[in-house]
């Protein structure tokens, strides 16, 4: 709840001091019913230093995740690009070099998000990163809500849970409970449609109450805690 | 634009890539929860559903019609035809592909290979499908020349006169002699005697080590068939002698070669007039049994190999009774298959259903002898017996026929389930050999004795629904009413029986004599009791599950387990078949309920 005042209040501070005011629709109240999945693939993960190559973007609505509305981009990075970064999401200097620099590509990201709610997984990794390039162009944080699908997915299964549990809120772990076959990671489109397929499953498993069943903690042959 | 949607899924896989990509562009993602309903019934659909996980179940009011999982397809029929005449409810969490309908209907316009997906019509569709996956001839050429039907060598003496030589050859049915002359050995042919006769004018007397050729071209009975392939072009020969442990133990021609790649019932009837001991008539039924599956490879509809088999059958039957049977009893008797074998719809041998009737009573010792022999003849030859006992060994199926008629009238009169069974077994007999004249009189009686008769044609009717469970619940979880898994589907319960058994109903009331269910139900079209259009379906499904019926039959027995022979599991069918499945079923069920109201079935 803190956190939700804190945004608010941080919101109506950045639109007093937007430096442009064909964006002040992003301030505006979101009366689309949609959220958008976001996923952002870095050079890095250093916020200061790591730059965004590129950007998808998927719409849902209700429970029709509406992958025919899309964005996505690439983006030609500033600063040279991290080798642990390259391993991670492969895309190779010389694959973004055909992208558009962030300050073409962000203009038309922020028309299609709008004010809508973002989602995604350790979504606020991905915005702290959009901000960078934002509060240098527009004066401004993106002020849209942002939902955590490993929150949502904490919610339904480790809420309540006796202290002293193991909690795992990996990736793969969200995928696995929720049955979800994983498409081939670290492809901003991909990362950005697995999460939408979460964020349906657990809004409807929180809509009717329904929760993901913990496993009692059996410690498997090559599990050691430290 | 998700990448992830398989397009090598039918029918997608008959998209162009310029298709595909105006596909993707436009499909979206729904998520179902449990109970959720999809699609309404009387609902026309927006979007042509493909399951990416979870499952959906299309049902009927109450009843559960079929289960969908990963890849199926839904709801063609109401995305093209109309409102929707089942509804589709998610049966768990369910993702689905959303494909535009606008989209769809566009590409079915643009690519008939698509669009023959969305017939509504299972016949269009099988005949759009080129269904076959063809192994190819690479297994046969991989196989062994020991596993070919080559010819046993037969020797003689280089000193035997050409004409002896000639005889043998006429009396063995076999082109190829080897010929002994001291230390050699040589080949001579046919041909060459025809040669030394018209060519050299040799006279009948001279040695056929005359004509031989002592350059022997031959292959280890060890090595494959493709080896063989490569020595006959190699040598420009026709034939090679085949070599085992240092001895020539035959000849291999290339007519054997390509009856093993593509089968060759054509020569099986020689082979069986040829025979002059039942133990020679052996090779034949193993013959016949190799028949199918190649001719299955081969391509060959199912129900062409069916009539191509039942008719080598017979031939059997005729030439073994011929063999065995003692005078009096070809004199007087008429030797019938019924059943499936009667209707030509048997392509694997599952049981033998066959009797005898006799136009007088005959000494009992040679009848006894006499159903013994041919019983354990056919069992030998490798015809498992019937589990019915429906077969000449038992006396019931080999009787005097005022005898057997007696038997008849208690079948038709009893209320037990076993009257109408055998009833339909035998209302499905054709005379193979003997007096046809007994087989008629004894049908008419039948007929006669069931035709107007309300409650006996109930009583045999009713055993329709003997396996009823079976397709109101397929590919769900209670098919344990037929003692099967839940994802497994007894086609010749589910499939098979009800309607052959529908129509030999209709049949019997009409009167009809046709004996193959195909044609009876051209005739019951024609005389109105159903539509053509019905009536193509019907026969068309029954194709269907003739065709799946007998993959699986090959698939058991290549696994020794023949009590699988019938049971096809869901899950291991392509999404293809699958949706022919489903359609075959449904009109099944629509058969079914015709049956059901004409005979008031629902009142027992």
């Amino acid at each position: 709840m803190g956190t939700e005042i804190l945004r608010r209040s941080r919101a109506l501070f950045d639109r007093m001091l937007l430096a442009d005011n064909a964006y002040a629709f992003l301030f505006k109240p979101d009366d689309s019913d949609e959220v958008v999945s976001l996923d952002c693939e870095t050079s890095g993960f250093n916020i200061l230093a790591d730059d965004v190559i590129s950007i998808a973007a998927i719409k849902i609505r209700g429970n029709r995740i509406l992958t025919s509305e899309t964005f996505r981009a690439l983006v030609r990075p500033g600063a040279a690009m991290d080798v642990s970064a390259i391993k991670v999401h492969q895309l190779r200097e010389a694959d973004v070099k055909m992208g558009r620099t962030i300050r073409e590509v962000l203009p038309e990201f922020l028309h299609f998000i709008g004010g809508r709610p973002l989602i995604g997984y350790w979504v606020s990794f991905d915005v702290r990163m959009l901000n960078k390039y934002l509060y240098s162009m527009l004066n401004i944080h993106l002020p849209n809500r942002q939902i955590d699908v490993s929150q949502l997915y904490y919610d339904r299964k480790y809420s309540k849970a006796p202290p002293g549990t193991e909690i795992d809120l990996r990736y793969a772990a969200i995928a696995d409970d929720l049955n979800l076959s994983m498409l081939p990671q670290h492809d901003a489109f991909n990362d950005a449609l697995t999460a939408a397929q979460m964020y349906v499953i657990l809004k409807d498993l929180q809509r009717r109450g329904a929760r993901i069943p913990r496993q009692r903690a059996t410690p498997r042959s090559g599990d050691f805690s430290v | 634009m998700p990448q992830a949607f398989d397009v090598q899924n039918p029918p997608f896989d008959r998209l162009s890539h310029d298709e595909i990509s105006t596909l993707r562009a436009a499909i979206d993602i729904g998520y179902f929860p449990p109970g959720d309903t999809i699609i309404a019934t009387g609902q026309r659909s927006e979007s042509l559903h493909v399951v990416i996980k979870g499952r959906v179940e299309e049902r009927d009011g109450d009843t559960i019609e079929s289960g969908l999982g990963p890849k199926d397809t839904f709801d063609a029929r109401s995305l093209v035809h109309g409102p929707a005449a089942t509804s589709f409810v998610a049966a768990e969490e369910t993702l689905c592909y959303l494909l535009p309908k606008a989209v769809v209907l566009d590409l079915i316009a643009k690519n008939p290979g698509f669009a023959a997906f969305f017939y509504s019509e299972i016949s269009r569709k099988l005949r759009s499908y080129d269904r076959r996956d063809r192994e190819g001839v690479d297994s046969a050429l991989r196989a062994h020349v020991r596993d070919v039907r080559y010819h046993a060598a037969i020797f003689v003496d280089g000193a035997t006169s050409l004409h002896d030589a000639g005889q043998l050859m006429q009396d063995r049915n076999n082109n190829t002699l080897f010929v002994r002359d001291g230390e050699r050995v040589g080949i001579v042919t046919g041909a060459n005697l025809a040669k030394a006769f018209v060519l050299d004018r040799k006279p009948l007397e001279a040695p056929v080590r005359e004509v031989s050729h002592f350059e022997v071209a031959s292959i280890g009975a060890d090595d494959f068939v493709f080896a063989a392939v490569i020595a006959m072009t190699r040598h420009n020969k026709r034939r090679l002698a085949v070599r085992s442990d240092g001895e020539y133990v035959g000849v291999l021609e290339d007519i054997d070669i390509l009856g093993l790649v593509a089968g060759n019932p054509q020569l099986i009837p020689g082979q069986i007039e040829q025979a002059r001991a039942p133990a020679e008539l052996k090779s034949c039924a193993l013959d016949i049994q190799s028949q199918v599956e190649r001719l299955h490879r081969q391509g060959a509809r199912v129900e062409v190999i069916a009539e191509i088999t039942s008719d080598l059958n017979r031939r059997l039957f005729a030439k073994l009774f011929d063999m065995i049977a003692p005078p009096s009893i070809r004199q007087h008797g008429c030797l019938l298959v019924m059943g499936s074998e009667g209707r030509g719809e048997q392509t694997v041998r599952t049981d033998q259903d066959n009797g005898l009737l006799l136009a007088h009573p005959v000494p009992e010792a040679d009848l006894q002898a006499f159903r013994d022999a041919f019983t354990n003849a056919l069992e030998s030859f490798g015809f498992p017996p019937c589990p019915g006992d429906v077969m000449v060994r038992n006396p019931r199926w080999s009787q005097p026929i005022d005898d057997f008629l007696k038997q008849v009238e208690g079948w038709v009169r009893a209320s037990d389930q076993e009257g109408p069974m055998n009833l339909g077994i035998f209302f499905d007999a054709v005379s193979v050999t003997g007096h046809h004249e007994l087989l008629d009189r004894a049908k008419t009686t039948m007929v006669e004795m069931m035709r107007g008769e309300t409650a006996h044609l109930a009583r045999f009717a009713r055993a329709i629904d003997l396996f009823a469970g079976a397709s109101a619940s397929v590919l769900t979880s209670i098919m344990a009413s037929v003692g099967v898994g839940s994802d497994e589907i007894d086609v010749k319960k589910a499939g098979t029986f009800p309607i052959v058994h529908g129509v030999r109903t209709l049949a019997i009331d009409q009167g009809i004599r046709e004996v193959s269910t195909a044609r009876r139900i051209e005739v019951l079209a024609e005389a109105g009791l159903f539509g053509a259009d019905l009536g193509r379906e019907l026969t068309s499904a029954l194709g269907y599950f003739m065709e799946i019926r007998l993959r699986s039959q090959l698939a058991a027995m290549a696994t020794g387990r023949r009590d699988r022979e019938s049971i096809v599991k869901v899950g291991e069918l392509t999404t293809r078949d699958r949706d022919l499945l489903r359609d075959a079923l449904r009109v099944v069920k629509r058969f079914r309920e015709i049956v059901r109201n004409r005979y008031h079935l629902s009142v027992f």
